[in-house]
């Protein structure tokens, strides 16, 4: 059942389509990655979705009805650029928030210490903000995102500027709260944090949906014809090859598809016949970044395209 | 626009505002800057270097050097010989003579001056006066009184007139001033009602500045530390810029309450005593129009500092863009400060009813002049319908404004907000 649905969302900054009639669905208890490069249009899409910004046309539906107040109570948020009150301490300031959503009381403030102590920051409530580190901070504002108990969750680029440590922490409590029920958005240009942890995505590119659906079927759909090889050698001689109808080359991996399905068999002959040292051979299979490169057309992904000011 | 999450946010700026440092230093020490401006006034207006002084009176005529020898001699600072004076009588051509060698005394303050009093003084009053330092009238004033009665007494005493006479011609003109108003007693008027309006100006003029720039930095704290994107997952932006309003106004009422505190306690109790030339003529419902005017004022300006706070994202940018907003506050300031010349002046009349202005100029008009209730009301009904015409404005260009980052908007730009949707 899906409890989300955003339908035909279009904006426009000074002419400019950052967001060029999106649609999509999220289903219920499920982790959704809103993904595309910088500039794609996720956050103005994320925003919409908030009700920060309207839109020029279209409507976020929650469980068939307009999403409004209602839902910015059930959602916690959390933007791309972070940033708190410097001058307020932690416990404060996230119980502050937690207000906002209409959360007060004891239960809250006992939520917020055990939060704390797993973020290893029980210590630190009464500290201002301004006297705790970077990544200490974030992992405050994280705090703040879930403390209320948010049915939904949305995270715009949750990974940028973590360490690799609170990196796994995110990931750990992110999956834990899908465990418990909740939607789990985010955005990201990561697209293999996103093939790991999604269960359904929405790809854009400069602002239109490309691709859209369950991971696990996109990539069914994606990987036929698609063989995925790590490799030591020179595969140049490929690119003339009559079965081979496409090449991409990773440098030590390639993705390379075929004219026919019956004709990976063939590759694989192809390539130990030419001296090519295969280390992992696997048929069907495609990444992410694979598919948006063949759907975005552009091999560079880690281009920052044309950026609208907004985004 | 007035719900929980509003009160929430109201609740958290008062917490910032109320028990942060700079507030409860301005509240104590602008009526200690105010008094101590007013004080250093009064010091140095009557600070007199003139404790002694030696000088010397020459007259041309003996009865002209009695007669102004007796009422210097009344001087109390003759008396006690901390001034010191030397008479003498000689006709204008000695006098001559003689200046040149006082010369070298007059330029080392042996001798701080010398008087000259010409017989014809008794028909012109006119005398002369030698000093390295002639305009120096703390000095002069201290005898100008005492020869000008030595001049008249000798005048009137050749013509057969009775003391009490001689005592009319004189005098100067004292003028009393009364206040006719709608009251059924005619009052005197003091210098108090003066000081009330000087106080209030200022008062006004301070409390709307500092919650004003209070105001601005706040959003910009709220813009730049990419705050306000979390707040609006949350509240809306009308909510969020009621919140903030509301909870600096009440921080800026209860600061100017605090600072009328001895004003209406003087007003309501009989405990503290005004000298007679100090009495005030305001009371306590004045007091009270006084602040809700302020108020209605106070929401209005925190709206456009909180505006021009969302356009920019750096205080020095936002410096460069308040001056249209200064200009709202300093021209009704300067126009409250003639009114202590002339209360009754057109402009400041009109000001007193203008939109903005009327903040800062009809409490100065109330503590001066009796005001009739259609222009108190009609003042009241400008502010608030300037309220409403301001606030949609500022609430479009605040809710395009405080999700704007990047490069300094022109205000050509800021007027196209107001066509955007969001």
């Amino acid at each position: 059942m899906h409890v989300l649905e955003v339908k035909n969302l279009v904006k426009t900054f000074d002419g400019i389509r950052a967001v060029d009639d999106v649609s999509f669905t999220i289903p219920e208890g499920c982790v959704f990655g809103l993904i595309g490069r910088n500039g794609a249009g996720k956050t103005t899409t994320l925003r919409i979705m908030m009700n920060i910004y309207l839109p020029d046309s279209g409507e976020v539906l929650l469980q068939g009805a307009k999403a409004g107040q209602d839902f910015k109570d059930k959602v916690g948020y959390l933007p791309e650029e972070r940033g708190l009150y410097k001058k307020m301490k932690v416990l404060e300031t996230l119980l502050f928030f937690a207000e906002l959503k209409g959360k007060t009381g004891k239960a809250v403030e006992k939520q917020a210490i055990k939060y704390l102590e797993r973020f290893q920051l029980a210590d630190r409530k009464n500290s201002k903000l301004e006297d705790l580190s970077k990544g200490n901070q974030q992992k405050v504002q994280f705090i703040t995102t879930i403390l209320h108990d948010p049915e939904f969750i949305i995270l715009d680029e949750p990974f940028t500027g973590l360490d690799p440590i609170n990196t796994n922490l995110l990931k750990e409590i992110i999956l834990e709260l899908r465990d418990q029920g909740k939607v789990i958005i985010f955005s990201t240009h990561l697209m293999d944090f996103a093939e790991r942890m999604c269960d359904h995505i929405t790809m854009l590119d400069k602002g239109r949906v490309i691709l859209n659906g369950a991971l696990s079927d996109i990539k069914a759909k994606y990987s036929q014809r698609n063989v995925s090889i790590n490799y030591r050698g020179d595969l140049s001689f490929l690119k003339s090859n009559p079965v081979v109808e496409k090449i991409v080359n990773y440098g030590n991996s390639s993705s390379i598809k075929v004219k026919e399905p019956q004709q990976v068999q063939q590759l694989l002959r192809t390539l130990v016949e030419n001296n090519i040292n295969v280390t992992k051979f696997a048929a069907d299979e495609i990444s992410l970044q694979e598919i948006f490169v063949d759907l975005a057309g552009d091999d560079n992904t880690n281009s920052i395209a044309a950026e609208v000011k907004y985004v | 626009m007035f719900n929980r999450r509003t009160l929430s946010v109201i609740k958290r700026e008062l917490r910032e505002k109320v028990l942060s440092r700079s507030f409860i230093f301005m509240t104590l020490l602008i009526p200690v800057f105010i008094f101590g401006i007013l004080g250093l006034q009064m010091v140095l207006y009557n600070y007199d270097s003139n404790k002694t002084a030696t000088i010397e009176v020459s007259c041309e005529t003996s009865q002209l050097a009695a007669a102004i020898g007796t009422e210097f001699g009344k001087l109390p600072f003759v008396k006690d010989g901390s001034f010191k004076l030397k008479y003498n009588f000689m006709s204008k051509d000695d006098f001559d003579k003689m200046l040149p060698l006082l010369k070298k005394d007059l330029l080392e303050e042996k001798l701080n001056g010398v008087l000259f009093i010409p017989g014809s003084a008794l028909s012109d009053k006119k005398i002369n006066y030698y000093s390295k330092n002639p305009n120096n009238y703390s000095l002069l004033n201290k005898f100008r009184s005492s020869i000008n009665a030595a001049l008249i007494n000798l005048y009137f005493s050749k013509k057969q007139l009775s003391a009490n006479e001689i005592s009319y011609a004189g005098e100067g003109v004292d003028i009393d001033g009364f206040r006719i108003s709608n009251d059924k007693n005619i009052k005197a008027e003091g210098e108090g009602n003066q000081v009330v309006s000087y106080l209030l100006t200022f008062l006004l003029y301070m409390s709307l500045i500092f919650s004003g720039t209070m105001m601005m930095r706040s959003v910009i704290q709220e813009k730049s530390n990419r705050i306000v994107e979390i707040l609006l997952s949350s509240v809306n932006s009308k909510e969020l810029m009621a919140g903030k309003i509301i909870g600096t106004s009440i921080t800026g009422i209860a600061q100017m309450t605090i600072w009328l505190l001895p004003l209406i306690m003087v007003i309501s109790s009989s405990v503290f005593v005004l000298p007679k030339e100090f009495t005030i003529d305001i009371n306590l419902s004045q007091v009270a129009f006084v602040l809700f005017n302020f108020l209605i004022g106070l929401v209005t300006f925190l709206g456009l500092f909180a505006t021009v706070g969302a356009i920019f994202d750096n205080d020095q940018d936002a410096q460069s863009g308040i001056w249209p907003i200064m200009i709202l506050i300093m021209i009704p300031f300067f126009i409250a400060f003639s009114l202590i010349n002339n209360p009754e002046n057109t402009i400041g009349m009109v000001a007193s009813m203008l939109p903005f202005a009327s903040i800062i100029v009809m409490p100065a008009r109330i503590s001066l002049v009796d005001i009739p209730a259609w222009q108190l009301v009609l003042a009241i009904v400008v502010n608030l319908a300037t309220l409403g015409v301001i606030f949609p404005l500022a609430g479009k260009i605040y809710r395009v404004g405080i999700l704007m980052t990047g490069k300094k908007p022109k205000w050509g730009e800021v007027i196209k907000w107001l066509k955007y949707k969001y």
